[in-house]
Parts: C-alpha cells; structure tokens; sequence
C-alpha cells in the first residue's frame, strides 16, 4: 500500500478536481475524471451529495480503479464510511460533517485525512488532530456551493498556509485566470470543481490549469 | 442480537431532536425496544452528537440504530445500522461495522426483501397510508405476508401502523412493528407507547 505523506502528499495537490454530477453537462463522472486526469489532474474527489448510495458506491468503484491506475490520489467527502468501502487514498471532512479526530479514529493512519476550515482556529486544531492537508476557501466568489459562505479572499488562505505546517490547498472560483496567485499564497495546489467538470473541453480546461499551477510554483523553485 | 418488536423510527421534521432526546428516556421505559435514529438531511457532526447522548440512554434490552450512516453508528456505539434499500449492501455494512452488530435493511418489495435477505431484518411499507409518505400508495398487508413469507429473517412492518392494526400486520408472519408518527406525533408519545407495546404483547412472540 502507497501512503500519499510529505512530498507525495503536495504533488498530487496540485490539481484536485471535484465531481459534481449538477455542473458536468450530463456527461458521466467516470468520463469526466478520464478526461481531467489525462489533462493532469493529480487528485479526484468523489463528492455525493444527493441520489442513492449504491449508485455512489458503484461510480466510487470506477473512480478508485482509474485513480490507482493513473497514481492520481482518490478522495471521497464527508461519507467516511463510502471512503473505506471504496478503499479510497482519503476522506475530506468539512466543519458540519464528522470531526477530524473521529475520522481519523475510524480511518487509520494510511488514509489521508484532509478538512476544510472556515477559521485559523479551525485549521490550527485539525492540524493538531491529525488532518494531512487543508481545503481553504473559497478563495474567490463561487456559485458552484450555495453553503459555502462569501468569499475569504487570498490573505486569509496566506494567513492559514503560513500558519500550518500541512500543505493547504485553495478553492472556489479558482480558474486558469487567478490560479497563479492562489500558488503565490503559497497554497501548493488548486481544487477546482466547475472550472474542469463544468468545462465544454475538460482534458484542456485541466490542462490549461495544470500548466498555470506548475508555473507557480516553479516561481517558487517547487 | 435480539431483534425488536417496537422500533421507534425519528424524524427531526415530527420531532426535533432535543425534543426527541428528552423524551427518550420514557419511551425507552414504556417498552420502545429499537430507536432508529434517522435524519438523512442532516449534517453528520449533528447526527453524531444526537447519536452519543441518545447511545447513553437507549439502554438494553433496547437497541440503537443509526440510518444509513455506519461512520456515524461506529462512533456512537449503536448496536447497528438501518440501511436503505439504496444505499451499502449488507455485507459491506457488515466488514465496516464488526460483529456482533445489527444491521436491517429497508425494503419495498419482495425482489428487494431477497436480495437484502442477509441482513438482520427487514423493515417492510409502507404497509398503510402514511403522512410520512405523502402520496405514496400503501402496500397492504398482503405485500408484507409476500416478504415475510419469501425471506428467512425478521421482518418488521412499518407505515400507518396503529396499536389497533398490530394484530393483523402480526398475523402476515411479521416480527413487529415500526413507527414515526404514531409515537412521536401522538397528543402523548409514552401513552402511544404502552398501546403499542400492549398490543404486540397480547399477540405474543412469533
């Protein structure tokens, strides 16, 4: 079994595509994922939020088996339980679904545990609980998660990257446009949901972000 | 584990859960012997909460059962898990929750019922009409002596189901009886209890 830790850990950050079956134009979500992982995304949420659980479990199951394939890190959100049953790489908690030290409880030390604060406070105590890597945002205005709350900005993702030791990743309204500055926030990747699965050509809208990514942190001699 | 015959199934929608949580206690006294505590619009850190205070007083013989979320029944304690007829097949619930756990599974038909037949039981409906289920046609109560008959485990009716009807859903060969409002919306819930309890105690063990 791989363990996604340290360096591992922040390149397969450094584009995190979600799914999100409302924004992906009717194409399937295994197609989507082939499709963002051959333009070079480096990890894929699964992200269910409505219909039966079975469904999920069998699109999980196709997910899973492309992501291994690929060496690209497989997440599933909020359902811990969905997670071990796919056997994915992590589970990604956010501050309404199970805390961070009972996921980890449940998960064992190889899963990744990855969680997104709204707080420094937040972040601080999933660090110390044992979270691997941060989701901070949205960075700028999204429509993509009517729940997520108004814009936090780059100071506050600058405020929380410079204050935690995990890697942080960025999102909302990430596209190739603004990513660059996300990086410069010294996030170590972007999460992006309708910018790739919401994209008329998605192996080229990840493509085009990977490129910006990677010039980043280049910049930044990473 | 010993399946129960009253199974009290929430709905913070009929009753909001720190309603629920103070009532429980007398629920569980009056003869409630499984609580399934079910609220699939809730965010799990909620859920969990609910699910630690009500873990302390659903006591044995009474079970606790979480709907659909084994994360959350894992951390809570609870005796098992209620699942969807959509959702975890049994036996991967099963790997999740350990031994020694109880898992039903909901059904709505007799194809469903033997494929989930290798969960602990099987809850059944609705088997009348139901305001729980707006619109949704009652299956009757010869739909549910089908799936007692096609299946080798427990099956519990619920849907509709009053102290009065318990007799005859009990005659279809069902283990007992599943409720929401019935209890919970009832003018006084422990009353609504010992009806029911009453009830399935006349008609004895199947």
């Amino acid at each position: 079994m791989t363990t996604w830790r340290g360096a591992r850990l922040r390149e397969a950050l450094r584009l995190y595509v979600i799914t999100d079956r409302a924004l992906a134009r009717g194409r399937a979500d295994i197609e989507i994922a082939r499709e963002a992982i051959a333009g070079g995304a480096t990890a894929l949420q699964l992200r269910w939020k409505a219909g039966p659980l079975s469904e999920a479990l069998q699109v999980g199951h196709a997910l899973r088996a492309l992501c291994r394939e690929a060496g690209v890190l497989f997440v599933v959100n909020d359902r811990v339980d969905l997670a071990l049953a796919l056997g994915a790489d992590g589970v990604h908690v956010g501050v309404s679904d199970l805390p961070v030290p009972e996921t980890r409880k449940l998960v064992g030390e190889s899963m990744v545990v990855g969680f997104s604060p709204e707080t420094l406070e937040q972040a601080l105590a999933a660090e110390a609980a044992g979270a691997d890597y941060l989701g901070v945002g949205p960075v700028y205005p999204t429509t993509t998660k009517p729940d997520a709350g108004p814009a936090v900005g780059l100071e506050h993702l600058a405020q929380i990257a410079g204050a935690v030791g995990i890697p942080v990743v960025g999102i909302g309204g990430i596209t190739a446009a603004n990513a660059a500055a996300v990086i410069r926030a010294v996030a170590v990747g972007v999460a992006v949901i309708s910018a790739v699965v919401g994209a008329e050509d998605v192996r080229e809208a990840a493509r085009q972000l990977r490129e910006v990514v990677d010039a980043a942190l280049a910049e930044r001699g990473q | 584990m010993r399946v129960p015959r009253l199974h009290l199934v929430t709905d913070p929608e009929v009753c909001p859960f720190d309603r629920l949580l103070a009532l429980l206690p007398a629920l569980v006294a009056a003869g409630v012997d499984g609580v399934h505590l079910r609220a699939p619009d809730r965010a799990a850190a909620e859920l969990l909460v609910v699910a630690q205070v009500a873990r302390r007083v659903v006591v044995p013989p009474a079970v606790l059962l979480v709907n659909d979320r084994i994360d959350v029944a894992v951390l809570s304690e609870a005796d098992g898990v209620q699942l969807p007829e959509r959702g975890l097949p049994p036996e991967g619930a099963r790997r999740l929750l350990g031994r020694g756990r109880l898992i039903g599974c909901s059904v709505h038909s007799v194809t469903a019922a033997e494929r989930a037949a290798q969960a602990g039981f099987l809850l059944f409906g609705n088997v009348f009409e139901t305001a729980s289920k707006p619109g949704r046609a009652a299956a009757g109560l010869k739909a549910l002596r089908a799936v007692t008959r096609a299946v080798p485990c427990p099956v519990i009716a619920i849907g509709g189901i009053t102290p009065e009807r318990v007799p005859e859903v009990v005659a279809t060969g069902a283990h007992g009886v599943a409720v929401i409002r019935g209890i919970l919306a009832a003018p006084d819930p422990v009353d609504a209890v010992h009806a029911f309890r009453a009830a399935l105690d006349r008609v004895g063990a199947v």
